[in-house]
């Protein structure tokens, strides 16, 4: 036991860290309807690291790339706040989905015009929990904090927003501004988790958690529990199942929170009914 | 160069069969907030080739694309049956768990397969085959007959789009719907790659929808913005030798962007007449 903590310790202290701001930026998320923000976001930064990569010749990993990737963030948060106001005839999960098709082809676009261009798509899919380091954690667990602290002072606004927009604004909110600032936040939350967990672990902590937790309680605070418990359970599942049978972590844990998800759904579904 | 335009001629003219029942697909997973079935189908036509690896098929091969089929029929089954009874729960989210797992089995799989990884990167950035007039023939002839299916039985589908229609069976011609969207992502994405099928599906119908409400005047509509976004595309690929996938998603989205920046500046004012009118 203490032999699975002294290996796996930093991967589940990765894990529950995620599980904590991605829960709750779940719950809007599914508020919302706007599953498809995570992959869009995470794929938006992409881009803009890949330019400055490519026009620059810096690392993909520096400061300049950093801040570039940060700053498409900024473009897209603006973006599909204002698309959120102004756009009625389809769903703002269509513009976001559109976006994503739009930002990937940029992506593969500039590797594909470069010289030596080149992309770890197999790298950034399954992540690589499993080394995560010390330092990750520590220069993560910071940026989200901040997140969560601003995510906690504003969720007033931003909780009445995801619920209701339009009665949010009639409630005299500035929607338009604070989306902005919602998008921004959920823009940094997941480009900061998804270097440490990839596509697949973070999209499925942001989506199946908060989706239990709203089959199962209605209110904010008791649906974030239960996220929690959710995350948790399935973190230290998925971690004991990968290093049992020599599964990548995060499709494993990913796996578990899909096999909760289904037990909920069917016992939702036939147990309360039976 | 006549080359060049032998190849340019196919290519426009499989556009031009490909993007009619796209854009018609793409309005419905657009008008229904579905926009995730099509990664998920992907996904499983992905999922069914490397499970042919496992077991020894050959990918590309005929064999190959049954086992994707097989795939796709299942996913289209799950899609129809993840509907969401609890109202607090939208159907993209149950569509976008789908495409989490589909993605996880692959991943898993990949994990005993050798050079797994390799075949999961492929199938997503799309292997593009140079595309030929047998192909486009056969390609042709499968959507042609999907197309007059969903032509005869338009009145059902357009019902699932609206939740007060009182449709009987939902669920199956809910099937019937994710079957056809199954069968053109088997046939497309080896040709186009997983981004470009997407977008094919995705971006016409979107212009479309943003300018009117009628089906037969929306396809009209997404298909002519689609093939002139295409020519576009695909004359700068060959001009200028860019990456050919890329360029074609690119052209379309530059035409998405500005529909969506003139619908941003003259929010609609839509007239009854104008949904009427198909």
């Amino acid at each position: 036991m203490s032999e699975f903590f002294s290996l796996q310790g930093l991967p589940l202290l990765a894990c529950l860290l995620m599980t904590a701001i991605l829960g709750y930026v779940g719950l809007h998320v599914i508020r919302r309807e706007v599953i498809f923000i995570d992959i869009a976001l995470a794929q938006i930064a992409v881009v803009g690291a890949i330019a400055v990569h490519i026009l620059l010749g810096v690392h993909e990993d520096s400061l300049a790339a950093n801040v570039a990737a940060f700053g498409s963030i900024l473009v897209a948060a603006a973006f599909f706040a204002l698309a959120r106001r102004r756009i009625h005839q389809i769903p703002l999960e269509a513009v976001i989905g559109v976006t994503y098709a739009i930002a990937a082809a940029g992506a593969l676009f500039l590797v594909g015009i470069a010289p030596g261009g080149h992309s770890h798509v197999q790298d950034m899919l399954a992540g690589s929990i499993l080394w995560v380091t010390r330092a990750d954690i520590l220069v993560s667990a910071p940026i989200l904090a901040a997140a969560a602290l601003v995510f906690f002072i504003f969720r007033r606004p931003l909780q009445a927003i995801s619920e209701d927009y339009e009665g949010a604004r009639a409630a005299g909110y500035a929607a338009l501004r604070w989306d902005y600032l919602f998008y921004v936040l959920v823009g940094v939350v997941i480009t900061t988790v998804v270097r440490m967990g990839g596509v697949v672990l973070v999209f499925s902590l942001l989506i199946i958690p908060p989706v239990i937790a709203t089959m199962l309680a209605e209110s904010w605070a008791a649906r974030l529990a239960v996220t929690w418990a959710v995350g948790a359970v399935a973190a230290l599942g998925g971690l004991g199942f990968a290093s049992l049978h020599d599964f990548s972590v995060g499709p494993s844990i990913a796996l578990g929170l899909g096999i909760l998800v289904a037990l909920t759904g069917l016992w939702r579904r036939w147990g309360n009914a039976g | 160069m006549g080359d060049f335009t032998g190849f340019f001629l196919i290519q426009i003219a499989l556009i031009a069969v490909v993007l009619v029942l796209h854009t018609y697909i793409g309005l419905h997973v657009i008008r229904r907030t579905l926009i995730f079935s099509d990664l998920v189908l992907d996904q499983l036509a992905a999922f069914g080739a490397m499970v042919g690896i496992a077991l020894g098929v050959r990918y590309g091969s005929s064999g190959s694309y049954w086992l994707s089929l097989v795939a796709v029929l299942i996913g289209s089954g799950l899609l129809a049956a993840a509907d969401p009874r609890d109202k607090r729960i939208p159907r993209e989210a149950a569509i976008g768990i789908l495409y989490a797992l589909a993605l996880v089995a692959s991943l898993l799989l990949g994990d005993k397969l050798s050079g797994g990884g390799d075949y999961v990167t492929k199938t997503l950035a799309g292997a593009m085959l140079w595309v030929s007039w047998p192909l486009v023939i056969v390609t042709a002839a499968v959507y042609i007959a999907l197309a007059v299916f969903h032509y005869v039985f338009r009145a059902r589908f357009i019902a699932l789009a609206d939740p007060n229609s009182g449709l009987r069976r939902r669920r199956l011609w809910d099937f019937l719907f994710f079957t056809t969207q199954g069968i053109i992502t088997v046939l497309i994405v080896p040709i186009a790659g997983v981004l470009l099928a997407y977008a094919f599906l995705m971006i016409p119908a979107a212009i479309a929808a943003m300018f009117t409400r009628g089906w037969f005047r929306a396809v009209a509509l997404g298909w002519s913005v689609g093939i002139v976004a295409c020519a576009l595309g695909l004359g700068a690929s060959y001009r200028w030798n860019l990456p050919y996938g890329p360029s074609l998603v690119l052209a379309m989205g530059l035409f998405f962007l500005v529909a969506v920046l003139i619908r941003s500046l003259r929010p609609a004012s839509r007239t009854p007449a104008e949904g009427a009118a198909s």
